[in-house]
């Protein structure tokens, strides 16, 4: 039996090397490949469309669904056309784009959540209906501002968002010139979303998007001014910051502005490049939190007369840390989100941010973990779920223009960066902020801003050009001459020079009107009943600290 | 007064660094930039945070 099987593939191989190069050599050549037959209107009108009777009986795996009979057809006596064919095709193209869009700035919109419980938690159980409240109604105080005015002034003169199909309404930017170059200061159409024909499908998609990113900017405020901060305050200073100041720094990055602009006008690289927002709606949240918590001062017992800072412990480090966890979820949508589409140029690389994004937050983790483990002997968890929020505001900026080691490296050093931040506000500045909002935004996301001139890697393609200049955004250690690293710097300066004053300016006249503190012996008792009738928790029993 | 020294500090920074458009030179660019920088933040925390923390409720207790 085995003498047979052995004789057998003996024959087998024998024959396969005999007749193989025989049959190789036996293949006819190729002939030339006819010529490709157009496709007419009469081939379109022809494919084969199931019967109602076929349709009748159901489909129970999908194949009869979503045929050549659910293409739009614009003249029925003529049937489908190859006309209406290409209409489908880029419809479905902006189709995909518009629920990509959407369904990321819902997500963006879910960590309202995060951050009301996240600061809540850090806070003092006596402050929690405040705390709440604060955040949530940010939401609508913010939204409000931005729907009458805030969205027309950063997009009104964005011009097309071609992923979007075109945005043509938003079309009307203020221009001053400088050196000689068209600086752009603020759109001018969609106030209202009906302005000047912004009653637009892709508008009210690009307004959802970029409402739930100034209102996350927004929320980064009432962290660093929590348990003192008078509620009417609150809501003015929230609504200019929705109305005006957000959108005037977003303009000049997202909406055709002048810092866009740095890299056609001045060669600049690609301009400033900032492609999820670590400066436009971190930094901006943090550098406003900065100038309110100096104006308002610290908690009552926060310092002592020698200047030794006193920790005040957060209520509950539970929530806290699921807030951290909802964030880095919602962020899923804050950085893939920003290519505002899946079906674009370059809208593929939405794997790869989102993983940069959960890498750099782990990267964000592990280095505050360490750095307060080594430093204090302990993991602090506030601090590491801060390290991993620092690392996801960091990587906003460049998440769409690094690759993972770039990513893990900005993530790592924002993990250290956030703990060192918030001695120095905390232990030097004297500025007390009780959820180390200033250190995770604004000095994380000018870090971030920074991040993209060094790490930026030139393979990011984005339709062959980015804010109008040709090529891939690039950083100084992939071989930029440093233009990009200044076009980032000068937004970084612009943050802390121009916004920083421009929030303080606001926030001081609010001071002067109604007063930004509330009353000592409000913020003795805790701000909830003083402030918002009610508790948080009344079951619980809370005594006044003395 | 500080504060309203403060701001003007604060803002001559966010100038300076504009002002450093008129270059032509990525490095002088970049040194202008620092120092416009550099200035922004003498103004917050040499100036108005100093003059906050003069009248700081703490200092007071």
């Amino acid at each position: 039996m085995k003498i047979a099987t052995k004789t057998l593939l003996a024959l087998t191989i024998g024959a396969f090397c005999c007749f193989a190069p025989f049959s190789f050599a036996q293949t006819p050549p190729a002939t030339p490949a006819a010529a490709p037959k157009p496709i007419t209107d009469a081939d379109v009108a022809g494919a084969p469309v199931p019967s109602a009777d076929t349709r009748a009986k159901g489909d129970p795996d999908g194949a009869l669904t979503g045929t050549a009979g659910d293409i739009a057809v614009t003249d029925t006596k003529k049937g489908t056309t190859i006309g209406d064919l290409v209409n489908q095709v880029g419809q479905n193209k902006i189709a995909i784009n518009f629920v990509w869009t959407l369904v990321t700035g819902f997500l963006v919109m879910f960590m309202q959540a995060g951050f009301a419980i996240v600061e809540t938690g850090l806070c003092r159980a006596k402050n929690a209906n405040h705390t709440m409240m604060m955040n949530f109604m940010v939401y609508g105080v913010g939204m409000l501002a931005y729907w009458l005015i805030g969205f027309a002034i950063q997009m009104g003169g964005v011009g097309a968002v071609a992923n979007l199909g075109g945005t043509p309404p938003l079309s009307a930017e203020h221009v001053i010139t400088v050196f000689g170059k068209p600086f752009g200061i603020f759109g001018q159409n969609g106030l209202f979303l009906v302005h000047r024909g912004t009653y637009d499908v892709a508008v009210m998609v690009l307004f959802l998007f970029q409402m739930v990113f100034m209102d996350t900017a927004l929320t980064i405020v009432t962290g660093a001014a929590a348990e003192r901060w008078k509620y009417a305050a609150f809501v003015i200073s929230s609504f200019l910051m929705g109305a005006i100041t957000y959108p005037l720094f977003a303009n000049w990055a997202w909406g055709g502005g002048w810092l866009s602009s740095l890299g056609t006008n001045f060669n600049l690289g690609k301009g400033y490049s900032d492609f999820a927002g670590s400066g436009v709606v971190h930094a901006v949240g943090g550098v406003t939190a900065l100038a309110l918590a100096m104006m308002i001062g610290p908690r009552i017992g926060k310092y002592e007369r020698s200047g030794k800072s006193n920790a005040i412990l957060a209520h509950d480090i539970v929530i806290v840390l699921t807030g951290c966890f909802i964030l880095a979820f919602g962020w899923f949508g804050f950085n893939p989100g920003s290519t505002l589409g899946a079906s674009s140029n370059g809208g593929l690389r939405i794997g790869s941010i989102a993983v940069n994004t959960m890498l750099a937050g782990m990267a964000g983790s592990f280095g505050a973990m360490l750095y307060m483990w080594l430093r204090y002997n302990k993991p602090d968890a506030s601090m590491t779920g801060n390290g991993l929020l620092a690392g996801l505001v960091a990587i906003t900026a460049p998440s769409g223009f690094v690759n993972p080691v770039g990513s893990v490296i900005i993530g790592l050093i924002a993990g250290v960066l956030v703990c060192i931040s918030v001695e120095f506000v905390d232990r030097v500045m004297h500025v007390d902020d009780p959820v180390g909002a200033i250190s995770v935004h604004g000095t994380n996301g000018l870090w971030g801003v920074l991040s993209v001139g060094l790490f930026a890697d030139g393979k990011s393609n984005y339709g062959g050009s980015w804010n109008g200049v040709n090529g891939a955004v690039t950083g100084l250690f992939y071989g930029d001459n440093g233009g990009q690293l200044v076009a980032q710097l000068i937004g970084i300066v612009t943050l802390v020079g121009f916004v920083f004053t421009l929030s303080f300016v606001f926030n001081l006249l609010i001071d002067w009107a109604v007063g930004q503190r509330v009353a000592a012996k409000s913020e003795l008792e805790g701000l909830d009943l003083p402030e918002m009738g009610a508790l948080g928790y009344p079951e619980f029993e809370l005594k006044a600290e003395i | 007064m500080m504060i309203l020294v403060g701001i003007l500090i604060t803002l001559s920074g966010f100038v300076i660094s504009v002002l450093s458009l008129a270059l032509n030179s990525n490095g002088a660019r970049l040194a202008v930039v620092v120092l416009g920088l550099a200035v922004s933040l003498f103004g917050i925390i040499g100036v108005l945070n100093r003059a906050y923390l003069k009248n700081a409720i703490w200092k007071k207790g």
